[in-house]
């Protein structure tokens, strides 16, 4: 085995699948046992049960499609299994996707000659939760001890970046049009690090899309037209669309293709010939469309960014898609910028991940066991550097330590200054990089009377290159309260790892020893402040027949979420009352998507729909009615994949499922924007109610709070920003009644509220006990014994059973 | 007054002057000794005394600095912030009020 490390990346795609090696100075694609640089994410199981991927497989994709899988990685962290009827075996997505993984292992070790345990796979950048804890698990089936996950379009951005003669100095679009969904990434790259500036995307468009398209221009034409909605149909489908995936590539190169096939289809019990003509231009017809959706999204994303057409340095290409001489000329035409050269579209997210994996430190040989000699030494440094002169720092294990150390570039040309080692055995020093090189470093240590000491590890490499710096989150993370709003934890574009912690307060009591009694922590992501708009990624769930003790109403609840460079979380929640600490994050599941409950939903959002556009209508609002047209388009998609998903295609449930969801939280917005003379005088009041108390009762502190988020209502008055303007109106009531809480009267206030409704309370005896506490301390004058029996009181009020349903049950405010 | 007890170069011991690569630098450094728990990177010195520093302190730093505008704002409180003391805060100076009062709003910047 090589002495130096070896740094894998796996693009694990949705239609394509591949791997690349990283030695330090040269990355190379792998190529699978038939030769090619991509292997078809594509698995067969036979009668047998043997097992076949890749190339092999999707040959059988058309004959035996029924034991044949694809696009299983749009299922994945789903509870769906697919079947393979002839073997009379099912399997997960994760499943499907460790066999694609253990493939890809074999490519690679075949390749190399070394075993291989650790690698970097690339996910699509808007992944939920549950999708990449999903992508680790099929990694850990196929045998790999740790991988870390990286957002595809930050790979695809660090391959370009690395080959780049200029540095890739400047600000880079990265347009990547994958099997299922559409990415765009701006990037910027600046004395050798490379910076996410903006990501926008479509989790609905892809170049399945365009094959979609392609086939049913050409069922269209055949004696008997196929339908998606029809289960008897599939197999008749599916031959159709590889044989339009087919024509679709060959008429990048040419500007006509025959669509044969050799047998005909079987469709409503009749034989269906098929021997069609397909041109470049029919086919550019049909998938404009979706281009110019691909590039609005691009545009947007510039618009937000502050970036005008011209402005980017320059474009990369990645995904199949992407090679269609259409897609290329429409991209540079609109964006007005060239398109990067050089670079394959299809192996550039796998290079980046090897890449990547150089940065994270991820030597991917399987570790011999461990061989010390001499004194050891831990030791960080960066594993790939921008910086020429990056620092290195250390600290031998045990007493006694060395005095000095000193660092030997291997090719003699440069040396460190000694480093004086402290008390504790920590030293720190610095080193000399030679550009776009991997340099290793001899460790020397020295004793007191200058003899040389054998240290372990005896030597250190790093790389000097384009970096990224810590990976941004992709979606806000939060809990979801039982009033039916979310108390986020950590920002969208927060650098991971990351850890935060929030103390909540049970909104129930959780009997010791009762199985119905549990309390529900939802974790959720979105980027809007009601949690049912948010998807639920996880629940952490602290039951009766788990605690030491009975837990009372009102007891603090710290929880914990934890993300790790991958973005894999980990929460836990310490209820200090018992000394419990509960960590079983469960449920971590993207929900089901039967179509009856499509077509309710979508059934729900058209009636909401009409409703608004009416009011907007009447009140000639432009803007939302655009946005309504908009929306009635995803519907109308929608809709299209609702027929499909009754046809059995559980790929099209899940994004008709997503896509509602999506629909759910713009009419929202929609409806907020429709609502805006309303909330913008709501929002006045609001500021001159929380100016007049804030400044009567507040501290120092409230009133320069005050201020910021005044100046913030007031910019998101003029931008029209409804969602931004609700939120901050939020924090101006919050910020008025921290400090009308500080007057005897507002207590006075509060107690007589809520005794009034002291009927509704969880313990009617408790609760009356504390009216008849309150009563006194209110006759006697003492407030801080008034405040204690209101906020005991509150706690005993139940929330508001429709909010805590919103906020998917949760027990926790 | 998180604008000063928070303020990015506080976090990273740094003069508002600083070239980028120099700040990766000193971030890269930092983060290396607080995983192996030298003493001296624990703490760093703001107008109001010492705070505690954390990797995720460091990281969330340096990529604030990276962004052109965040840096900006970053430098205005650095540059006229009172002089930098290590003592640690004496019983009259608040700690840092505004930070808890943000967090237990649900504040979010």
């Amino acid at each position: 085995m090589a002495d130096s490390p070896l740094y894998v990346g796996i693009d694990l795609g949705t239609t394509n699948s591949a791997a690349a090696v990283f030695d330090g100075e040269r990355v190379a694609v792998v190529r699978n046992a038939q030769g090619g640089t991509v292997t078809p994410s594509v698995v067969r199981i036979d009668k047998q049960g043997r097992i076949t991927v890749g190339t092999r497989a999707r040959r059988f994709l058309e004959q035996d499609g029924l034991n044949t899988a694809a696009e299983f990685k749009r299922l994945m962290g789903t509870d769906k299994e697919i079947e393979f009827p002839t073997a009379g075996v099912s399997k997960k997505p994760q499943e499907l996707s460790a066999e694609i993984l253990k493939a890809l292992r074999q490519d690679i070790v075949d390749q190399i000659g070394a075993p291989i345990a650790r690698a970097v796979i690339s996910v699509p950048a808007l992944f939920e939760l549950p999708q990449s804890s999903a992508t680790s698990e099929a990694a850990r089936l196929a045998g790999f001890e740790r991988v870390e996950l990286l957002q595809e379009p930050i790979a695809s951005a660090l391959a370009a970046g690395w080959r780049a003669e200029d540095d890739g100095a400047g600000t880079w679009l990265v347009f990547d049009f994958g099997g299922g969904t559409f990415d765009a990434s701006l990037l910027e790259t600046r004395d050798g690090l490379l910076r996410v500036v903006g990501h926008d995307g479509d989790n609905f468009l892809g170049g399945r899309d365009f094959d979609w398209r392609i086939t049913e221009h050409l069922a269209s034409q055949l004696s008997v037209v196929p339908m998606r909605k029809n289960p008897e149909h599939a197999a008749a489908l599916r031959a159709l669309r590889m044989a339009a995936e087919d024509a679709k590539i060959e008429l990048s190169r040419s500007d006509r293709a025959q669509v044969t096939l050799a047998q005909p289809l079987l469709i409503d019990g009749q034989d269906v010939e098929v021997d069609l003509e397909l041109t470049r231009a029919t086919v550019e017809g049909l998938c404009a469309p979706l281009i110019d959706r691909a590039l609005d999204v691009c545009v947007r994303l510039l618009t937000a960014s502050g970036l005008g057409p011209g402005r980017l340095s320059r474009i990369v290409l990645v995904g199949g898609p992407t090679v269609m001489p259409l897609v290329r000329a429409r991209v540079a035409a609109r964006l007005e910028a060239p398109i990067a050269e050089g670079h394959d579209p299809m192996t550039l997210v796998a290079q980046g991940a090897a890449l990547y994996a150089a940065t994270a430190g991820l030597d991917g040989r399987a570790a011999d066991k461990p061989n010390v000699i001499g004194r050891q030494v831990w030791l960080q440094y960066p594993a790939v550097s921008s910086d020429l002169t990056p620092h290195v720092v250390g600290k031998f294990v045990g007493e006694n330590a060395p005095a000095k150390v000193k660092l030997v570039r291997q090719d003699g040309a440069w040396s460190s200054a000694d480093a004086h080692v402290g008390d504790d055995g920590t030293w720190l020093t610095s080193v000399t990089l030679l550009p776009r090189r991997a340099c290793t470093f001899d460790i020397q240590a020295f004793n007191d009377a200058g003899d040389k000491i054998p240290v372990s590890p005896p030597t250190l490499t790093i790389v000097q290159g384009l970096t990224i710096g810590d990976p941004p989150l992709s979606r806000t993370l939060g809990v979801a309260l039982a009033n039916g709003h979310v108390q986020v934890y950590l920002e969208r574009g927060a650098p991971l790892p990351a850890r935060r912690t929030f103390t909540h307060h049970a909104v129930e009591t959780i009997a010791k020893g009762s199985k119905e009694s549990v309390l529900r922590i939802p974790i959720v992501q979105g980027e809007l402040d009601a949690a049912h708009l948010c998807r639920l990624v996880g629940t952490l769930d602290i039951g009766g027949d788990a605690v030491k003790d009975t837990v009372p109403t009102g007891s603090p609840v710290e929880v914990t979420i934890e993300l790790d460079r991958g973005g894999r979380m980990s929460a836990r929640a310490l209820v200090p009352a018992i000394g419990q600490v509960f960590e079983q994050v469960a449920h971590l599941l993207v929900p089901d998507a039967a179509p009856e409950a499509l077509d309710s939903a979508i059934r729900d959002l058209r009636r909401q729909l009409m409703d608004l556009r009416t009011d907007a209508f009447r009140h000639g609002l432009g803007q939302v009615i655009e946005k309504l047209d908009r929306l009635e388009a995803r519907l109308s998609e929608a809709e299209r994949d609702i027929d499909a998903a009754h046809g059995g295609d559980a790929d099209a449930a899940q994004r008709a499922r997503r896509a509602l969801l999506d629909v759910d939280g713009t009419m929202a917005e929609a409806d907020l924007a429709r609502k805006w003379p309303e909330l913008d005088a709501t929002a006045r009041q609001a500021a001159i109610g929380a100016s007049s108390t804030v400044g009567l009762y507040g501290s120092e502190a409230e009133r320069t709070l005050l201020q910021e988020v005044l100046s913030a209502m007031e910019k998101a008055r003029k931008d029209k920003d409804a969602p931004e303007l609700e939120r901050q109106m939020r924090l101006a009531q919050r910020l008025s009644s921290a400090a009308f809480n500080r007057t005897p009267e507002a207590w006075e206030w509060y107690f007589e509220d809520a005794a009034s409704e002291v009927s509704k309370a969880r313990d009617l005896p408790r609760a009356h006990k504390l009216v008849d506490e309150g009563k006194r301390a209110l006759s006697r004058g003492d407030t801080e014994e008034l405040r204690r029996v209101v906020k005991a009181l509150w706690q005993l009020l139940p929330e508001d059973s429709e909010a805590r349903k919103r906020g998917f049950d949760s027990g926790v405010r | 007054m998180s604008k000063i007890v928070d303020n990015p170069f506080f976090v990273l011991g740094l003069s508002p002057d600083v070239s980028r690569i120099e700040l990766e630098r000193e971030a890269q450094k930092l983060l290396g000794m607080l995983e192996l728990g030298f003493a001296a990177a624990r703490t760093y010195a703001t107008p109001l005394g010492q705070r505690p520093r954390t990797p995720e302190a460091v990281r969330a730093a340096v990529a604030a600095l990276r962004d052109p505008y965040q840096r900006l704002v970053a430098e205005l409180w650095a540059r006229h912030a009172p002089p930098v003391h290590d003592a640690e805060p004496t019983g009259d100076v608040e700690p840092a009020p505004v930070r808890p009062l943000r967090r237990a709003l649900g504040w979010r910047p």
